[in-house]
């Protein structure tokens, strides 16, 4: 399924990269940089989520997610928020906004975040995540390889869900850090490292293929399946 | 140390300031009063002395006839007993009250005593005192005592001759072991006299006035201290008007204002003062957080860019390689940069009194089963003791609140004993929760433990190398822990182990 993306960014230098990363996975961008455009764009077309920058020339973030709201337009918006967080946060979260991710951020989180929005919009099953031997079910959170059961404690999950979503690309040790534990942990710690032995502790003896990869003073990336 | 009281001193200086003037008036007119009264006494004095002379009054002629009865000491022909009407009349003279004590001596040219009152043998002192008296008293007295001319003389150039007094007898106040006495003599051609009066109803009235003084002043005093502490009570009001807007005045009530009103000229241009100088405050305290604010933007745009580059290109090199490595280390302290940086975000938010929460029902259960989750994962060697039951749910900030919690957890497991423990508990009352996050430590020195909440303050220095970290987050906590309107607390009693307390209302209103 195609996910259509309406992006208002006033900054091109963000604009370009975050349009570039999420193509790659394999979202469609609409991009505008300014807030009256934006929001002329949002009411002519149907977007499956509209990732808004609170500080945008012509009408701000906020001011589109109300008028859109007002004008009975549900698709969700995630909030980029720069300036005033907690304010700004707590502000569109009122309004309406599904979900909000500051800056600086990971691409990567901003595309989870989608996936996120999108699943909870759409009732679409598309909660069930298969990678190899592997089958992860994000509502259940119930995980199985090679059809048997394997018991997952929540931060083993979320860390697995992370990884699988992505199968090839590598997550550096602090991006890993941020979307499961939090951006406010420790850096400094071999928590992901940790897991990351639990996990494999689980599976390996399931599967004799290893399918987290470490990547040498990086981090980890899920083994792509080879295509069949 | 207790502080003067402005009030009270007004109070005291006002009281002190009228006390002297009413004693110092008091102790004038008592004097005057006493003098006047023995100018008249002293007046009553000669004109009884003078009434002594020969001339008057007439022998055989008793003012009083019935005094005669009284007393005869002296049985030497008529003239005692002459003098004898002449002491009852001065008795009559003075004697408002029978009992003023008086005493007469009457002596010839010679010396030789003529009269005296029948106590004065008795009262040898006051027998004295006369004696002295005359002996003092010039002689000779005026040798011819015209009587004063008739007014009907019909010469209007005649002068009539000066009516020639006795050269004025001196009295003198003198103090015998009873009374004080007013003592007055005078010489005539024949004879000498000399009377003493007793000055005790003259005494007792001036006791009576000074009682009255004694009584009245002190109730004076007290009126005006009373009236003194009143007025300057009123006086100070607008100062406590200034001192309650003051209190209000914190850095969220940056926009108070003191209503000048009513309030007197002098306290007008105070508050007038007062006024623009929170304004100034106000308006360099909404700068400073604009500011911050502002270059918190403009720092976020920058290390958002660089961030998503290195993100970008990470995943276009060669998985492993050296170039990744390094574009991953430079990604971890762009991530370093910015959590620093949203600390101190966080932190100017908290003292300007903006940290807004979004609040949601949080399980506090759950997410201290999370944190144990990543303590067995961090610290398997350490020994975790926990204490607390399922669904304790609150109203908070989610996502502050987890950042306390990792900030006490990892703060936990850092400054741990090698094979040390960890305990949780909870602790739960109607309107509060409480989390005590304890773990096995070294002594926190007593220097430090005032610090421990201090911006960029981490205990050891020698520490600070090895662990690393920046000391911010247990700073951000409590701010956290306090804009949830609860706290956050080092628990101070306890020896050989750290224990903070997070305490958070159960019902919070937003």
């Amino acid at each position: 399924m195609l996910v259509n993306i309406l992006f208002v960014e006033d900054e091109a230098k963000i604009a370009n990269f975050v349009r570039a990363g999420l193509k790659e996975q394999g979202f469609v961008v609409d991009y505008c940089d300014n807030g009256d455009q934006g929001y002329l764009r949002a009411l002519d077309n149907e977007y499956d989520v509209i990732v808004l920058d609170i500080m945008v020339p012509g009408k701000d973030g906020l001011s589109i997610l109300k008028l859109l709201r007002r004008q009975g337009r549900n698709a969700p918006v995630i909030l980029l928020t720069a300036r005033n967080e907690l304010d700004d946060r707590l502000e569109g979260l009122n309004l309406g906004a599904d979900d909000y991710i500051a800056k600086p951020f990971f691409v990567e989180e901003l595309a989870a975040r989608i996936h996120a929005v999108v699943r909870r919009s759409v009732s679409e099953r598309q909660n069930l995540l298969c990678v190899g031997p592997l089958k992860l079910d994000r509502i259940t959170r119930e995980v199985t390889c090679n059809h048997q059961a394997i018991e997952l404690t929540s931060r083993e999950f979320n860390l697995l869900e992370y990884l699988m979503r992505s199968p090839g690309r590598v997550f550096t040790r602090t991006q890993i850090l941020e979307h499961v534990w939090g951006y406010d942990f420790n850096p400094n710690t071999n928590v992901v490292d940790v897991c990351i032995q639990r996990i494999r502790k689980k599976i390996d003896p399931i599967d004799q293929a290893v399918w987290i990869e470490s990547i040498r003073g990086v981090g980890y990336r899920f083994r792509k399946p080879d295509p069949c | 140390m207790k502080l003067p009281s402005f009030r009270l001193r007004i109070a005291l200086l006002s009281a002190a300031l009228a006390g002297s003037t009413l004693v110092g008036f008091g102790a004038v007119s008592w004097f005057q009063i006493y003098n006047a009264k023995i100018n008249r006494f002293d007046a009553e004095l000669l004109n009884q002395l003078m009434r002594a002379t020969p001339n008057l009054p007439p022998p055989g002629e008793p003012p009083v006839p019935t005094a005669s009865l009284r007393r005869e000491v002296l049985s030497k022909g008529s003239r005692p007993s002459r003098w004898q009407f002449y002491e009852d009349s001065l008795s009559y003279a003075f004697g408002t009250n029978t009992k003023t004590p008086i005493a007469i001596l009457v002596l010839d040219t010679n010396g030789n005593i003529l009269y005296q009152s029948n106590s004065l043998p008795a009262d040898l002192e006051v027998n004295r005192l006369l004696l002295n008296r005359l002996q003092l008293t010039p002689l000779p007295p005026p040798p011819n005592r015209q009587p004063p001319p008739l007014p009907s003389n019909t010469n209007p150039s005649f002068e009539p001759p000066p009516f020639l007094r006795p050269r004025p007898p001196q009295f003198v106040t003198e103090q015998t072991p009873i009374t004080a006495w007013r003592i007055g003599a005078a010489n005539f051609p024949n004879v000498r006299v000399a009377i003493a009066v007793s000055l005790q109803v003259v005494n007792q009235e001036m006791a009576t006035i000074r009682n009255i003084f004694l009584v009245s002043i002190p109730g004076a005093l007290l009126l005006v201290a009373v009236g003194a502490w009143l007025v300057s009570g009123g006086a100070l009001r607008p100062i406590r008007e200034l001192t309650g807007v003051i209190q209000q005045v914190t850095v969220k009530g940056l926009d108070q204002r003191i209503p000048i009103g009513t309030t007197d000229v002098e306290f007008a241009l105070l508050i007038q003062v007062f006024n623009q100088m929170l304004e100034r405050l106000e308006r360099s305290f909404t700068q400073a957080s604009r500011f911050s604010g502002d270059a918190a933007h403009e720092l976020k745009t920058p290390l958002t860019i660089l961030q998503g580059e290195l993100e970008r290109t990470l995943q276009q090199v060669d998985p492993g390689s050296e170039v990744q490595q390094r574009l991953s280390n430079l990604l971890d302290e762009v991530r370093r940069l910015s959590g620093i940086m949203r600390k101190l975000l966080l932190l100017s938010l908290a003292d300007a009194g903006k940290m807004s929460l979004y609040l949601v029902e949080v399980d506090m259960s759950e997410l201290l089963m999370e944190m144990l989750e990543d303590v067995e994962m961090l610290a398997p060697h350490l020994s975790v003791q926990t204490d607390f039951t399922d669904g304790l749910r609150l109203l908070g900030d989610r996502d502050l609140l987890i950042q306390v919690l990792q900030n006490l957890f990892s703060n936990a497991i850092k400054y741990n004993l090698p094979n040390g423990w960890i305990q949780i508990r909870t602790h739960q009352t109607p309107t509060t929760l409480h989390v005590t996050i304890a773990n096995a430590s070294k002594d926190i020195p007593l220097s430090d433990l005032e610090r421990i909440f201090d911006r960029f303050y981490r205990g050891d220095p020698a520490r600070t190398r090895k662990i690393e970290g920046i000391g911010l987050g247990l700073s951000l906590a409590r701010e956290i822990a306090r804009a949830h309107h609860g706290d956050l607390t080092l628990d101070q009693t306890s020896f050989g182990q750290t224990a903070f307390t997070l305490t958070l209302p159960m019902k919070l209103q937003n």
